[in-house]
């Protein structure tokens, strides 16, 4: 081990690269600088918190969770409870507490106790269904996402039940969501090399040896669960703000089953994999929607019918599967070993880390995802 | 390793390449009206027929020799029946330099387009939404519904009923599965209490996918005596089999409707319905008695290849008119002239019934419905009323 550099060192390359990603979407929607462009990039990273959101837990712990959009759902309405102007409250939701019904915060405020709120409810949750393991936690998880939205979609005077929450203040500069995916991808990449992530991810890959080496998986899978119930909440904050309106039924299952999809094609276990799988699905997305419209090559106008979108989406999510069943990223993260990492990075790719990128496949992944 | 490079530059040089076709300069000879409507997804069924309308009367305009002398030119954008994609449509016709938003017939899927109207200082329109917050309440000053209110179908249903069918027991019967049902029941509530010697002999509640209201009818077959009329406030389509079951347990009170029953595509569904009735703006059987109605029904069959539906087509050409009326007033389509234009009108007629906005509400909180039964199966316009005082506004708002 003499001479071997430090995890952080060998494997710090990643969430810049990942930021640098998300910094070219972001440079991509100055340049266009169109109002349905920019709503679509501020999606992307939306969909990026969540995603990765989702990584935090189910990357580390192997625990597949369907109940992480309901954290969305609490973040959402959290932040629609702090920021909506008072006389709104008074009128659309008239058994909010006092302190809150009276409040009307900034922006970044109703983010940070979205964030807050989510993780308080995900600490609860998480001490009873952090217990179970395999089938039975996920469907414990998915009981949780019906109970959520049932509380939300009939508590009428606190929630609207299922009218639509009005008066968010809509927030449409990318910065903040910018900001929030790249700390989003810092914070998901330092759980995953911390003492506990290692634990966890020592779990998921061998449970019995990782006990016997005295890992408390419960205590373990609760701390994942907890931060990726804060970043599950921050992104409901965000899409609130982003959209202006929330419903409970935004938060259900189609929500959870496209954030889910874009984890599973970009690669389960690695937090490169939810990045990718979020820029490559969204950039397919909106590709073949320009097409939905009409794109004019050379005076003829090339059209696709409308709905081809979805349809060709789902085909292009199970191609992928197909020949990658880890995968884009097969799992793996993307590292590079150049300057400046280069003399920290020295006998990394001897590590068998899963942390650790394949030169060969990395690059067919980028063939294939640029 | 080149990968991390690789990889973003070629998905910034994608991104930037598909983007390129997104300008989008306005020009001063003519007048653009964006539909940030669906074009796919459930609520394409509702805001396609509306949008038809609206193209019709857009059409009759530019032969005319079109508004301020300029053409009206149509912009469009999907909003994928997704609240996401609302915004995102809102934007783009926005960015297409639209003068008027028209957005989805619902409060819900409409709302982020219009909001992305509101802020960027256009009048941005609901094509049919019937719930309060469609508009200054839920919007912003700048936001319009083309429909009537909900609360106005039940409370006409109610007071017409009781005018003209004597009804004075009344049962009400809510399907609490969306604002637009308890809307309904709402009109009615205020309405009914207003009618000497009227009486709600019981109220029941049920959800649009129950399969069975077996129990609910249990308690209307226990009453003493039948009640003389069930308001039954629901929707398509839950609606159907609501009413099959009433029908098939022996019930035979009148049974008064919302619009939301409007048409004749499912009374095959319930064979020989009779002492139906629901309230309509204008009529799709060919019957309504103003003659320009059955003219517009057929200019649409020849447009779209097949007849209106329900009457939730007619608010589409309804907007389109008073929004032109508005512009040809304002002599512009400067968003604040327009509204202010719009808020002087009072009794404005239409095709379909009277409008009238005022600066506290951009909906109709009265107007003249159509009442149309259904006898035997067979649809037709029977009667035409119009609520003998709006529902109020704040009454509304507390509910």
């Amino acid at each position: 081990m003499a001479g071997r550099p430090g995890i952080l060192a060998r494997t710090i390359s990643t969430p810049i690269i990942l930021a640098a990603i998300l910094g070219l979407v972001a440079l991509a929607a100055l340049a266009v600088h169109s109002g349905p462009f920019n709503q679509t990039v501020i999606d992307i990273f939306i969909r990026v918190i969540l995603v990765v959101g989702l990584y935090v837990f189910i990357g580390n712990s192997g625990v597949l969770s369907f109940g992480h959009i309901g954290f969305t759902c609490l973040g959402a309405y959290m932040t629609a409870w702090l920021t909506i102007p008072p006389p709104m409250k008074k009128m659309a939701l008239p058994d909010l507490p006092m302190l809150i019904l009276n409040a009307k915060l900034p922006f970044y405020i109703g983010i940070i106790a979205a964030a807050a709120f989510a993780a308080f409810a995900a600490f609860l949750f998480g001490k009873i269904l952090m217990r179970l393991s395999g089938i039975a936690a996920s469907i414990a998880t998915f009981a949780m996402l019906a109970v959520i939205n049932q509380v939300y979609s009939n508590w009428e005077n606190v929630t609207g039940a299922t009218s639509s929450v009005v008066g968010i203040p809509i927030n449409r500069s990318i910065w903040p969501y910018f900001l929030c995916a790249i700390l989003v991808v810092f914070v998901a990449y330092f759980y995953a090399i911390s003492r506990s992530g290692l634990a966890l991810r020592a779990a998921r890959d061998e449970a019995i040896a990782a006990r016997a080496s005295g890992v408390d998986i419960p205590r373990e899978r609760l701390i994942a669960f907890v931060l990726s119930g804060a970043i599950m909440g921050l992104g409901g904050a965000l899409y609130a703000h982003s959209v202006g309106v929330v419903t409970p039924d935004t938060f259900y299952l189609s929500l959870t089953f496209i954030s889910l999809s874009m984890l599973v094609v970009g690669g389960m276990n690695s937090l490169s994999g939810a990045v990718l799988g979020v820029v490559v699905l969204s950039t397919i997305i909106q590709i073949l929607r320009w097409f939905e419209k009409g794109i004019d090559i050379g005076g003829a106008v090339l059209t696709i019918p409308n709905g081809v979108q979805e349809i060709a989406i789902g085909i292009v999510m199970i191609v992928i599967l197909m020949f990658r069943p880890t995968g884009l990223t097969r799992n793996r993260e993307l590292v590079w070993h150049g300057w400046p990492f280069k003399k920290l990075s020295v006998g990394a790719d001897s590590v068998a880390h899963s942390a650790s990128a394949d030169r060969t496949n990395a690059k067919t992944s980028n063939r294939r995802t640029s | 390793m080149k990968l991390g490079i690789n990889l973003a530059v070629g998905a910034a040089l994608g991104a930037l390449l598909l983007s390129s076709q997104m300008a989008a300069a306005q020009e001063d000879d003519k007048i653009v009206v964006g539909f940030a409507t669906a074009a796919s997804g459930f609520m394409q069924a509702y805001d396609k027929p509306a949008q038809d309308a609206a193209m019709i009367r857009i059409d009759e305009i530019n032969k005319a020799g079109g508004l301020l002398g300029k053409q009206i030119e149509v912009v469009t954008a999907d909003t994928k029946t997704d609240r996401a994609e609302g915004a995102k449509a809102g934007l783009e016709v926005l960015d297409k330099g639209a003068d008027l938003v028209v957005v989805s017939c619902d409060y819900d899927f409409g709302a982020p387009a219009a909001l992305a109207a509101e802020s960027a200082g256009k009048v941005s329109f609901f094509l049919c939404a019937e719930s309060v917050k469609a508009g200054i309440q839920g919007v912003g000053p700048h936001s319009f519904s083309a429909s009537v209110l909900a609360a106005v179908q039940g409370a006409t249903m109610a007071e017409w009923a009781y005018t003209k069918k004597n009804a004075r027991n009344f049962y009400r019967l809510l399907d609490t599965w969306t604002e637009y049902n308890k809307g309904i029941c709402d009109g009615f509530d205020y309405m009914m209490p207003k009618l000497k010697d009227a009486k709600l002999v019981g109220e029941d509640t049920f959800k649009n996918e129950d399969a069975s209201i077996a129990a609910q009818i249990t308690r209307i077959k226990s009453l003493a005596q039948e009640p003389d009329a069930i308001m039954v406030c629901t929707m398509m389509p839950g609606a159907v089999s609501a009413i099959k079951q009433l029908r098939a347990a022996g019930i035979n009170s009148m049974i008064l409707n919302g619009s939301g029953v409007s048409g004749s595509y499912w009374l095959s569904a319930v064979p020989d319905l009779s002492n139906f009735f629901v309230p309509d703006q204008g009529s799709v059987h060919g019957d309504d008695p103003n003659p320009k109605v059955n003219e517009f029904n057929a200019k649409y069959k020849a447009v779209t290849g097949g007849d209106p539906s329900s009457q939730y087509v007619y608010p589409g050409y309804v907007m389109i008119d008073v929004w032109a009326k508005a512009v040809e007033r304002a002599k512009s389509t400067e968003a604040g002239a327009v509204v202010a234009e719009l808020e002087k009108m009072k009794d404005e007629p239409t095709l379909f019934g009277p409008r009238t906005f005022s600066a506290e509400l951009h909906h109709q909180n009265t107007g003249r419905y159509l009442i149309t039964e259904v006898n035997k199966g067979k649809p037709g316009v029977v009667d035409e009323w119009t609520i003998s005082e709006p529902v109020p506004l704040d009454y509304l708002l507390s509910k």
